[in-house]
This record gives C-alpha cells, structure tokens and sequence, in this order.
C-alpha cells in the first residue's frame, strides 16, 4: 500500500517536472501590461514580435490600467516571476528600482552593442547612477483632440496648432450649445488633464516645492465649468466616465489628452463604437511659451530580476524599443520613443490617422517635459497633489486654500 | 497529580493516553500551521518592520531605525510644537484616525439599532418573512464593488437620493461622494445597510432564546409593549449585543473596501482611514516601515476590544 503510494507520488512529480520542461521548450514570454485586450499596439506587437521569432509565443498579463501601478507593485513584492514588467510611470521605475526589482541592463547594452541614439536623450529617464533600467518604447506627448463634425456643424474655424489658453477658452464657450447637449471641451478627472500644462514651459516641475501658477489654470477650468463648456468634475467622478467614453460619444468638440488617445480612437471609428471625422492640433500654450510645446510620459519595458527567461526578456525589450518594434507600434498610430524617418512617415501613414496637414504637423512638438520628473519623493508629493486637486475641483477648497495646502504639505516632505 | 502525602507525583502515563493526545494534535495541526505562516509570522514579521526603513526588495536593504517610524507618522516634532489639534487636522495619521473613529462611533450603534429593529419586526409570523430575511441578508454576500459603484450612482448630484431628500423639501444638491462633509456619510450609509442583515440574523437566533414566560410574567404585571422589550428583550439579548459590537468594531477599524471603491479617501483627505493609509504608504509610497508602524497603531486598537470581548464572553460564560 505503502509503496503503491509512492509510486503515484513521484509519478506526480515527474509530471510536474515535465510538464515544466514542455513550457520551457515552447518559450513562452510572460509580460505584464495594461488593458490588453484594448489595446491596439500591444497586440501589433505580439503579431510582429511572434512573426520574426518563431517558438516564442508572447503571453500578456492583463491589468486594468486604473490600478496598474499598486496591482504590479503588489505583484513585484510578493516575489511574481513574470518576465517583463511594463513600465508606466517613471515613479514606478523609480520605486521598482529601489526595491531591486529590476534586471540593470548596461551589461545586456555592452554585450550586445545595443545602439541607443535613436531614443534621442529620452531613454535617460530610466537610467538611474549611469545604470540603465528599462527602454522606453513608447512617448506619448498631450495634444488637443477635435471632433471635425461638431466643428463643421457649427461652422467655427478648427483649433490651430498655434492657440493661446485664453484662444482655447473663448473657442470651448463658441462650441458649447446646451440645447444640443454640446461641450466645448473636456478635462479628465486627473491633475494631469487641468493643471499639468504648468511644466510646458520647461522651467517648472511638479515636485519643485512651489504650486503658486497652478492658479492659472484651475481658473481656466473653473471659469469654463461654470460656463457649461466642460462636463463637471463632481459628476464625472461619481459616474466613473472614462475619457474615451465621453469623446467617442461625439458630443464633445475638444479634448486634452495624452497621443496614447490617437490608437484607442483609430480603433474605435474601425469597429464602429463611433463614427465622426477627427484632427489633432498642438495643445494651447501661455503666452510666454513656445507654441508646440507639451508634456508627456515615457512607457517602457523592464526585466524582472525574478524572471528566468532574462535572454530572451532582453531579446524581446530591445526588439520592443528598437526600430522594428517602433515601425509595429506605428502602424496603430502610437508614438515609438525610437523615431528615425522610417518611423516617422510610419506614424502619419497609419491607417485611420487624419490626413490634414495641421495634424502630421502635430507630431512633432517644440519641446517636451516630463509629467512629473522622477525624484525620491515623486510618488508622496503625487498623493498630496491629487488630495489637495480632489478638493479644488469638488470646490471644497478654494484655489488659493488649497494651493497654499501643497505648498505647505510639499515643503513638509522635503523637509 | 497530587499524592496521598500531597507532594506532585509523575504518573507515567499510558501508551493509550499518549497516543489520544497525539491524535488531538494532528487534528488541530493543520489549523495552526496555517495559522503560523499565514498569520502569525507575517505579524510577527510587520511588527519587525516598523522599526526598519525598508523600501522593498532584498532584506539587507532594511535600515534600522528604532522608534523612528513612529515618530515620523505621529509628526511627534511638530505636534510637540503646534499641541495636539495640529496632529487631528494636519498629520496624516491623526486624520485618518479621527475619520476611523468617527465612522466607527457612528456605524456600531447604527448598524445594531437596525439590525434589532429588522430582528423584531421579522420574529413574528409575517407573511413573507422569510423572504424579507433574504433580502435583507443579501447585500452581506454580494460583490461589493458592484453595490458601491451602484450607491455612488444613487448618491450622484441628480441621483436618486438627492431627488428623493428634494422632494422632502431639502435644498442639498451635490454629489455626496464630492463633498468633504457628506463623503464620510456616504460610506456609514453602505456600510450600515450592508452589515445590519448579517447582525439582524444573530439577533433573530438570539430572539428565539428568550423565555416566553418572562414576556407572560411582565403582561401579568401589567408591562406595556415598551416596557417588556425595554426590560425583558433587551437585557437578554445583552450577551449578544456585547458579541455583535465587538465585532462591528473591529471590522468597522478595519475598513476599506467601500472606502476604496465609493470615494478612494477623498475629497482631499476627508474620507482617508487607517487601512487606506497603510495600503497608500505600502503600495503606492513603497514606504513598508511607516506602513507597518500605523499597521501597529491599528493592531492595539483591534487587540484592545478583542481582549476585552474575550474576558467579557468567559464571564457570560462563568454565569
């Protein structure tokens, strides 16, 4: 009985084990992403990536972006052996880093000869001491969305790619008809969305200590949602509405939102979900900025240091951000970090993308910041901001009382 | 055992005795190792890191610091400066405290005041009790998320909710979960209507255990309808009561799930409880020594109604 016993056990085992090696023969590629399954570029990527590796299938894990950076945190500290992480802010990297986990990559760079001039200076972000610890594949810049019907509609001149704010706020209240259900523009519930513009004169940062200009334009946004010209914050905040929802909707003339926006909505006119002619222009400036400058965020690929595919993760992660990666995540109509010619005539080729000139235009901005530049208090003085944005958009707080809250509470955390 | 001569003697004791014993603990092993590693060393192993800085990652980066995570949540400098209002409306720690406290003080009675009036008015044969008992149990069992999303529709500015306090004449008209004052509210509203058909079935159990004759014994003595569930139902469901707002307790200092889907502790910080503030230090600030720290902060409060509930029940227990 005994021994019969046994015998079953360690035919278990034996499965097991070869269960595992049949895995490991078929190379399969564990990487950890955001909406998967809606994303056009990701699965772009799988179909090239697949296509000019054969044997090695790409498995995408599949977090809602929302919680993205607490589900992957979680995730990392509780020893996950996924082999590529996608790296979505550069506080998260940061914060991984700090963490040890993250596969340094210099040593992969140098044995490889990896050549990095096509990223321009941006891959710099992920580099922390000279030690680089994730390629950046995509970089998406703000700019400002337009629905062309509502425009022609109205018979009111497009945004151009050269508008002051106080230029953007008088076209909102033209193109705002209450009768119709029409919003002239539309802010996102986050701090990014109404206030980040701030940096785009390259001089301002949101960890420098002092939010005093920020005034500016939680007063834009509040003149034009006492206007009507944008839905209010309150309720897109109880009902949850996601950007993408409000504009596919096709009653919203404008919308300042991140160049990631441009495949969702290829994608969404290509399946029907909406049907309307759009534009992109340069996002509005101050009138002591450069026309075309933006701010942006850098989304990228590291490799797990639990991982036990670090080989082929590497092989995958510089395939990802190189020139071949870039030309199949253009083809969607997202922004490659990597840009060289080909890339370039890629992107305003993409199937979908609007053909007018103001918009090829539009993809190549003056200058661009960082969001929020990474630092060891990034992430803290990110949950004051965002507390503190909570209660000046729900007017709880005035402009002035809660400006002087983070200022105060920022000065607190760095000491 | 105590001898004749009344010194201690040492029985050796049988095989048989031994072997009962063993059986005894092979059947509580199970229970207890799972205890052991999935309870007791993750405890034991946070109180070790509120007193480390640690960022995550390989064990030889934990900093030993002392009591220096505690001194950082508390602001302990500061408060020492500004007194003690400046540690209730300034310092993280001290608000979610106040905003945990609050919600339980108002919660607990709240939660057992429905519950005991759902018990009595469904102990009576009334048609259809029994499903009435289902749907009040209900919301206890269903998701959460989807009950939160849902009462964050119902308590939107043109919600239902407001719509319905129009009509009564109210002039309120914002989104509850927008504003600093009513947030709080909001989440004391799910969480009573979820809880109160988990606590009014106890109640019900308790209802059946009540001696007719005491209620007999009061209508003799000309007890009205108020007087008898004043002085007779009421004391004895008083073990109960004591078992229920125990629990409440705990579980209401343990709060998060509504707190993270209805309002994620805004606006501001007027919704912010000790468990969203040791999940945002933990996962979004990676700063697991001062979240273990408020983690400890919260583990003697639980500890203190714990112990107390456990001496009270072995003095139920003695009588």
């Amino acid at each position: 009985m005994k021994k019969a016993l046994a015998l079953v056990l360690a035919m278990i085992l034996l499965l097991c084990s070869a269960s595992f090696a049949v895995a490991e023969d078929a190379k399969t590629l564990t990487v950890v992403a955001w909406d998967a399954g809606t994303t056009p570029y990701l699965a772009a990527q799988k179909e090239a990536f697949e296509a000019s590796h054969p044997g090695v299938t790409l498995e995408y894990i599949d977090v809602a972006s929302q919680d993205y950076a607490k589900k992957t945190s979680t995730m990392l500290s509780g020893g996950d052996t996924s082999d590529v992480f996608m790296v979505k802010e550069i506080t998260d990297l940061l914060n991984w880093q700090a963490a040890g986990y993250e596969e340094p990559l210099n040593s992969y760079i140098e044995a490889s000869g990896y050549d990095l001039s096509g990223f321009a200076g941006i891959e710099s972000n992920y580099a922390v001491d000279g030690e680089q610890y994730a390629l950046p594949f995509r970089s998406d810049f703000w700019v400002l969305y337009y629905n062309k019907d509502l425009f022609d509609a109205a018979g009111v001149d497009y945004p151009t790619n050269d508008m002051t704010w106080e230029q953007y706020a008088e076209l909102a209240k033209k193109m705002t008809d209450a009768d119709k259900g029409i919003y002239g523009t539309h802010y996102h519930t986050w701090l990014s969305a109404v206030v980040n513009w701030d940096v785009c004169d390259g001089v301002n940062t949101l960890i420098d200590g002092n939010y005093d200009d920020l005034a500016y334009f939680y007063e834009l946004y509040q003149d034009l949602e006492d206007a009507g010209a944008c839905m209010p914050y309150n309720e897109l905040k109880a009902a949850g509405l996601h950007y993408s929802a409000a504009f596919e909707n096709g009653n919203i003339a404008m919308l300042p939102m991140g160049y990631w926006f441009v495949s969702t909505l290829i994608g969404a006119i290509k399946d029907g979900t909406c049907s309307f002619n759009w534009g992109i222009v340069a996002v509005p400036h101050k009138e002591d900025v450069a026309a075309g400058s933006s701010f942006g965020n850098l989304t990228g690929a590291m490799i797990n240091a639990k991982s036990a595919n670090k080989d082929l993760a590497w092989e995958y992660i510089s395939w990802l951000a190189g020139e071949e990666g870039a030309l199949a995540t253009a083809s969607t109509g997202t922004r490659p970090a990597w840009v060289s010619d080909a890339v370039a005539s890629a992107m305003a080729s993409a199937d979908g993308f609007p053909t007018d000139e103001a918009s090829k235009a539009a993809l190549i901005p003056t200058a661009v910041s960082v969001e929020i530049p990474a630092s060891e208090h990034s992430s803290e003085i990110s949950t004051v901001l965002n507390e503190e944005h909570s209660l000046i958009m729900t007017r709880e707080s005035t402009i002035e009382e809660g400006i002087a809250e983070m200022n105060e509470r920022v000065a607190e955390i760095l000491g | 055992m105590i001898g004749s001569n009344g010194r201690m003697v040492k029985r050796s004791r049988t095989r048989y005795e031994r072997r009962k014993e063993l059986i005894a603990y092979s059947f509580l092993a199970p229970n207890f190792i799972g205890f052991a590693v999935f309870t007791l060393v993750p405890v034991l192993f946070s109180i070790y890191l509120s007193f480390v800085k640690w960022k995550g990652g390989a064990f030889s980066t934990m900093e030993w610091v002392g009591l220096g995570n505690y001194t950082e949540i508390f602001k302990t400098a500061k408060v020492a400066e500004k007194g003690l209002g400046y540690l209730f409306t300034k310092v993280d720690l001290g608000i979610a405290l106040k905003n945990t406290v609050f919600y339980t003080l108002v919660t607990v009675p709240l939660t057992l005041v429905c519950a005991i009036a759902l018990a009595l008015a469904l102990n009576r044969a009334v048609k259809g009790a029994v499903g009435f008992r289902t749907v009040f149990f209900f919301p206890y069992v269903a998701s959460m998320v989807a009950i939160c999303v849902c009462w964050r529709f119902m308590m939107m500015k043109d919600g239902p909710i407001n719509q319905f306090l129009m009509a009564l004449g109210s002039g309120y008209n914002k989104s509850w979960t927008a504003d600093s004052t009513m947030a709080i509210w909001s989440i004391i509203l799910v969480s009573v209507w979820r809880n109160m058909g988990y606590y009014m079935v106890i109640y019900l159990a308790a209802l059946q255990g009540v001696p007719a004759d005491l209620y007999e014994a009061a209508t003799m003595d000309g007890a009205n309808k108020a007087q008898q569930f004043f002085h007779v139902t009421l004391p004895q469901l008083r073990p109960t009561t004591f078992f229920a707002s125990t629990m409440l307790i705990i579980s209401c200092f343990k709060i998060y799930d509504v707190v993270a889907i209805m309002t994620e502790g805004g606006p501001g910080r007027s919704t912010k409880m000790l468990v969203t503030y040791i999940y945002d230090e933990a996962f979004t600030n990676f700063n697991y020594g001062t979240a273990s720290a408020i983690a400890m902060v919260l583990l003697v409060i639980v500890l203190i109604f714990t112990l107390a509930q456990f001496s009270t029940e072995s003095k139920y227990a003695n009588n």
